[in-house]
């Protein structure tokens, strides 16, 4: 390092060195680094942060000032000792609320004196609250949402009183869930309410779920697993029949994935305890509110729409120089150096990635450019670990942060005042997304909201100014609720048979009231009850199986005391990919802090085979984050990789640990997390086909696609532009074989399919093998023999005929299905993560999906499983329906195939960014036959 | 099918999966795994049933044509405790003629589900030695013998020509040599193959061997 660097900045690493490695002890000579970087906890088995800690996270928050303000104000004038809390035993027996009209009276009372306005979405809330009555309420973010639902379920609370459990307060993310229930408490208090507001989730240690079991707070914020896992219990009835509100915290999060049909089941149950309770659901700016109220409240709820509506500026930082290949340039990187002007130019910045990837790339080369700002910018993603995400949250809100760079880990979460911009590097890939992203920033008052897009390259521009114009059109995407998982059923069913065992009639009767499940048949119902009692419907197939079983008094239980604790561990990861723990290594000479220095022996490497690494040494030490399994399968022990900001290089993996050690900078690849993988939304995807068709007419509307014209001008002359109507292929030849690239713009999922479809129908009539390659623009179908696609087109390639069909042949194919199967699989319990410390038996029952998928097409291909995986293929992976409709299109547009000298701009991203899914009507052993050739061939002689 | 010279003796790879030494008339099967499915599904994950019938038919199917006097069975034969359930056992027990020698090397599966007697197995530990192999079911080099093992599942990723596909493979080392697991109903660990290295996979009814310059394009520095 450079003898340039102050003793600040030094101390300053130092504590983010310390809080990275969280385990470490905290390093002497800090003591001059900024007071306010919180201490670390101690390393302990819990992972809890002690209240202080949590408490002083959220003290900056901008509800939280208001409120602490508020009460010191209070006190000052009052010049009153300030009464010691009562124990929380006292205050739970207490239980005390004011009547209803005193506490309205109070609250109008505290509005007054502050001058705060009472928005009338608020009385309207409250009124419906008052009433029973469910809701949802929509509106952006800083617009007083919580504080209108929350002070409506007070009021509630206080038209009927009662002990025990009052509001449950269901949230999408476990890291805000903390900020959430201070927050609430907080602002309970205000009002002189001193209710104890509870946490429940994941990360809840188990004394407090004790403590919790002897005496639930008054109110309890959890999330949806957690929220299922009270429900798999005997006492469930008794700690949540007591509720008089619930609120769904960022329901448009919920909404369109299986944890929230997971919300929607567990509060089918709820009401089934008690059929007046009412629902309220928060959320942000969605493309279709009613349908979002209708799947959370069912009939009869209110639909409010917040009142503030707050400018928002969206620009994209337009290169001085719009390069036509800026390809190579990785992850849009080149642009550091505006990136620095502007995070010099605004004192707390936020820049959004689409990757944890990206994330890790940005904040490393920030550090390269910058290295003064060590300890003042910062990386947040959803794998790394709680302390050092905490840490990171607290640097944001009290300012303390110049830049931080994150995931959709920061979109949503109580707001950072400081915040004053916003960057998008890479395409914002979505209108709703770029309009919550823009919204963390401009809180502080008489400041806008401002959201900036880096593009990664040149082509993204075009995105950014599309995103802008569907935004001032007002065209956001909607969200809609998946229809009758039956993965999600049957882990529900295994659930409610924990909890002192479900009647099957009525339980049927009950699932049927949620949305998602509202023409649940009962051909799937039954087959569903097969199969967690007998395994499948044929009463053959799965002999000796065991899980559910119908006791004497007709009610369906658990007998087994693994099965009932295997499942209770599964219903934590309905969405999770299974993720492996990175820890550094401990043990041996080779210990964390000296790693580099002192290598150990290469584990588990035997006569040049890599066996599995039962022999290492290592220990596991302090707790860095998670990295998806499949991510680290991909590496070997000595490898390096960038994670949580620094090079890592893998030492061991085992027990679903990847233990690591400091690695050398220079070898350092970054991971490549498949989760990052976000398909541009229809909405943008038609903006950026009007733009381009503009293009086509010489008509450039916006700043960004002035700044692209060169591009766009070599692209017209080496192919063309397409114009509304027009059909762009782009046919050449290359060593790798030959290219077709098609140019529907009708965004990733449709082109996947369509690659998919074409590939299909040519693949059908004679032996030849795809290569196929799909971005948001188009999609490439490569082979090593040539095809004839005009002769193809005319021979019905884009025909509408035989679609459905065609559709389901290549899915088999393409094994998309596959894939979504992993996901069912987990869900369904069939497959299950691995824990650290799991017993033999544990291990005896591990399998790969993909086994699994293939044994399930095998030996009981009509599992109704199987079939939810087809159909959430077509329906996510291929979209069936909008691939019907763009193929339409295609064969209504005029065909313009043009053989371009060399990679045209459009193509260039396809070739890049290549993910192959092969097709291929050839024998297997053919296949492999030509590979090996090929092979061969390569080697030489 | 397809031969090979190894310490001196003439093996051939097997597209069912499994290794034959002609001039011993000994079968080697490692990592048959019966009654995976069916220990899945007493613990209460619904597995179809079918998988262990289908490696029993490829099992009778190899007997019948090799006409072996021996089958070596390289650890793993059953999965787990639950696996010992009478009708697989006797189904099992019944492919085995008379005068045919059936010997399982203990692996870590067997040591857990333990062996039903009426199987009429000889059991032994590893190594069991027939020069110049050591037949184990771990993967360990034993100086003085080349060994042939099971256990590691190994499979291998082929890429080439813009084709890429993960099978089931068998790996000849200096000293040591893998085979693929027997069993229908097993997953695989993929492999990087190494210099010195032979890998041969199975592709349904072939095997074919892999130049080691193959697979993954990364691991060339």
């Amino acid at each position: 390092m450079s003898g340039r660097i102050g003793r600040r900045t030094v101390a300053a690493l130092d504590s983010l060195s310390a809080v990275l490695n969280a385990h470490a002890p905290l390093m002497s000579g800090s003591d001059d680094s900024p007071g306010d970087l919180p201490s670390i906890p101690p390393n302990d088995a819990s992972d809890e942060p002690t209240r202080a800690d949590i408490r002083r996270i959220v003290a900056s928050s901008s509800l939280g000032r208001q409120l602490r303000a508020a009460r010191a104000k209070k006190l000052r004038e009052q010049a009153e000792p300030v009464p010691a809390r009562p124990t929380r035993r006292a205050r739970r027996a207490a239980g005390a609320l004011p009547d209803v009209a005193a506490l309205q009276a109070r609250i109008d009372g505290l509005y007054a004196e502050r001058g705060w306005r009472v928005f009338d979405f608020q009385r309207t809330v409250w009124a419906h609250l008052q009433q029973g009555r469910s809701g949802l309420l929509h509106a952006g973010t800083g617009s007083g949402k919580t504080l209108a639902v929350w002070l409506g379920a007070l009021l509630r609370a206080a038209a009927q009183p009662a002990p025990g459990l009052r509001v449950l307060w269901i949230t999408p993310m476990r890291a805000l869930a903390a900020d959430t229930a201070l927050t609430l408490g907080e602002s309970a208090r205000v009002f002189g309410l001193d209710w104890d507001v509870g946490l429940r989730t994941g990360d809840t240690g188990s004394a407090e779920r004790a403590r919790q079991t002897k005496a639930l707070p008054q109110a309890l914020v959890t999330t949806p697993e957690s929220l299922t896992l009270m429900l798999s219990h005997d006492a469930a009835r008794e700690q949540l029949g007591g509720l008089c509100a619930v609120v769904v915290d960022e329901w448009h999060e919920l909404i369109a994935n299986k944890r929230g049909v997971q919300a929607q089941l567990a509060l089918a149950r709820l009401r089934q305890w008690n059929p007046a309770l009412p629902v309220w659901g928060l959320s942000a700016t969605l493309g279709n509110p009613d349908h979002a109220m209708q799947v959370l409240c069912g009939p009869g709820g209110a639909r409010v729409a917040g009142e503030i509506v707050r400018p928002v500026k969206l620009d994209s930082l337009i290169p001085a120089r719009t390069e036509r290949f800026p390809w190579a340039g990785h992850l849009g990187v080149k642009l550091l150096d505006a990136v620095l002007t502007e995070l010099d130019a605004s004192p707390s910045t936020l820049l959004f990635t689409n990757t944890r990837s990206q994330a890790e790339l940005w904040y490393q080369a920030l550090l390269a450019a910058r290295p003064d700002w060590a300890g003042l910018i910062a990386l947040h993603h959803g794998s790394l670990s709680r302390d050092v995400r905490e840490w990171v949250e607290a640097g944001l809100k009290n300012g303390t942060l110049r830049a931080v760079v994150c995931t959709s880990s920061l979109d949503l979460g109580v707001d950072f005042l400081p915040v004053e911009r916003v960057l998008q590097l890479g395409s914002p890939k979505g209108v709703a997304r770029l309009m919550q992203r823009a919204g963390r920033s401009g809180h502080a008052p008489g400041r806008t909201p401002h959201a900036t897009c880096v593009p990664g390259h040149g082509l993204e521009l075009i995105d950014s100014a599309a995103a802008r114009r569907a935004v001032a059109a007002g065209r956001i995407e909607p969200r809609y609720s998946p229809e009758a998982p039956v993965d999600v059923l049957v882990q529900h069913l295994v659930t409610l048979a924990l909890a002192g065992g479900f009647d099957a009639d009525a339980l049927k009767s009950e699932i049927r009231t949620t949305h998602a499940y509202r023409a649940l048949d009962d051909r799937t119902w039954d087959w569903a009850m097969d199969f967690v009692t007998r395994g499948g419907a044929s009463l053959a197939a799965y002999p000796d199986y065991r899980k559910v079983e119908r006791d004497a008094d007709g009610r369906h239980r658990v007998p087994r005391a693994d099965i009932a604790r295997r499942h209770r561990m599964q219903i934590g990861t309905i969405t999770a990919d299974s993720a492996v723990e990175v820890r550094w290594a401990r043990g041996g000479k080779s210990g964390g802090k000296s790693g580099g220095k002192s290598r150990g022996k290469s584990a588990g490497q035997n006569g040049g085979q890599s066996v599995p690494a039962s022999g290492a040494a290592a220990l596991a030490g302090g707790r860095l984050g998670q990295v998806e399994e499949p991510f680290i399968g991909r590496l070997k022990p000595g490898d390096c990789f960038l994670f949580a900001g620094r090079v890592l290089e893998l030492v061991a993996v085992r027990d679903m640990q990847a233990l690591v050690r400091a690695g050398n900078a220079a070898r350092g690849t970054v991971p490549r997390w498949d989760g990052g993988r976000m398909p541009l939304s229809n909405e943008l995807a038609h903006e950026i086909r009007t733009l381009i068709a503009l293009a086509a007419r010489g008509d450039y509307p916006e700043p960004e696609m002035q700044a692209l014209r060169p591009l766009l001008d070599l692209q017209r002359g080496w192919s063309a532009l397409p114009d509304s109507g027009d059909l762009l292929i782009e046919v050449m030849q290359s060593r790798e074989g030959h290219h077709a690239f098609f140019f529907p713009f009708a965004g990733r999922p449709v082109h996947a399919g369509l690659a998919t479809l074409l590939a299909g129908r040519i693949s059908r009539n004679r032996p030849i093998t795809f290569s196929l390659s799909f971005n948001d623009y188009g999609f490439e179908l490569m082979s090593a023999a040539p095809v004839d696609w005009s002769q193809e087109i005319a021979d019905g390639l884009l025909s509408g005929d035989t679609l459905d069909a065609d559709i389901e042949h290549c899915l088999n194919a393409a094994q998309l299905a596959r894939r979504r199967f992993r996901e069912v699989a987990r869900v369904a319990g069939l497959t299950f993560q691995g824990y650290p410390g799991q017993g033999k038996s544990a291990r005896q029952l591990q399998v790969s999906s993909d086994l699994l998928f293939d044994v399930f097409s095998r030996h009981d291909p009509d599992n109704l499983l199987l079939q939810q995986a087809r159909q959430e293929a077509q329906r996510e992976e291929l979209d069936a329906e909008r691939i019907a409709g763009t193929l339409a299109s295609m064969r209504a547009a005029r065909h313009c195939i043009t053989r371009p000298p060399s990679m045209t701009p459009f193509a260039f991203p396809l070739l890049v960014a290549r993910l192959r899914e092969r097709l291929s009507s050839e024998q297997l052993s053919d296949r492999v036959a030509r590979m090996v050739a090929l092979l061969e061939k390569a080697a030489g002689p | 099918m397809l031969q090979i010279d190894i310490a001196g003796e003439s093996l051939t790879l097997l597209a069912e999966r499994a290794l034959w030494w002609p001039a011993q008339s000994t079968l080697l099967i490692a990592d048959a795994h019966f009654g995976k499915g069916l220990t899945f599904r007493a613990r209460g994950v619904a597995v179809p049933s079918g998988t262990s019938d289908d490696t029993m038919d490829r099992l009778a199917a190899l007997l019948e044509r090799t006409g072996a006097a021996r089958v070596v069975f390289l650890g793993d034969l059953l999965h787990a405790r639950e696996a010992r359930q009478p009708a697989l056992m006797a189904t099992l027990a019944g492919l085995r003629a008379p005068g045919v020698e059936w010997v399982l090397v203990r692996g870590n599966h067997d040591v857990h589900a333990g062996v039903p007697a009426e199987l009429g197995l000889t059991v032994v530990d590893e190594p069991w030695l027939m020069a110049p192999f050591a037949l184990c079911h771990h993967p360990d080099a034993r100086p003085g013998h080349y060994v042939l093992a099971g256990h590691v599942h190994p499979a291998l990723r082929v890429e080439a020509g813009g084709d890429r596909l993960r099978l089931p493979c068998f790996v000849f080392g200096p000293d040591v040599g893998l085979l693929p697991a027997f069993g229908s109903f097993t997953g695989h660990m993929s492999l990087e193959p190494a210099a010195g290295v032979r890998c041969f996979v199975a592709a349904a009814d072939r095997v074919l061997e892999v130049p080691h310059a193959s697979a993954r394009r990364r691991g060339r520095a």
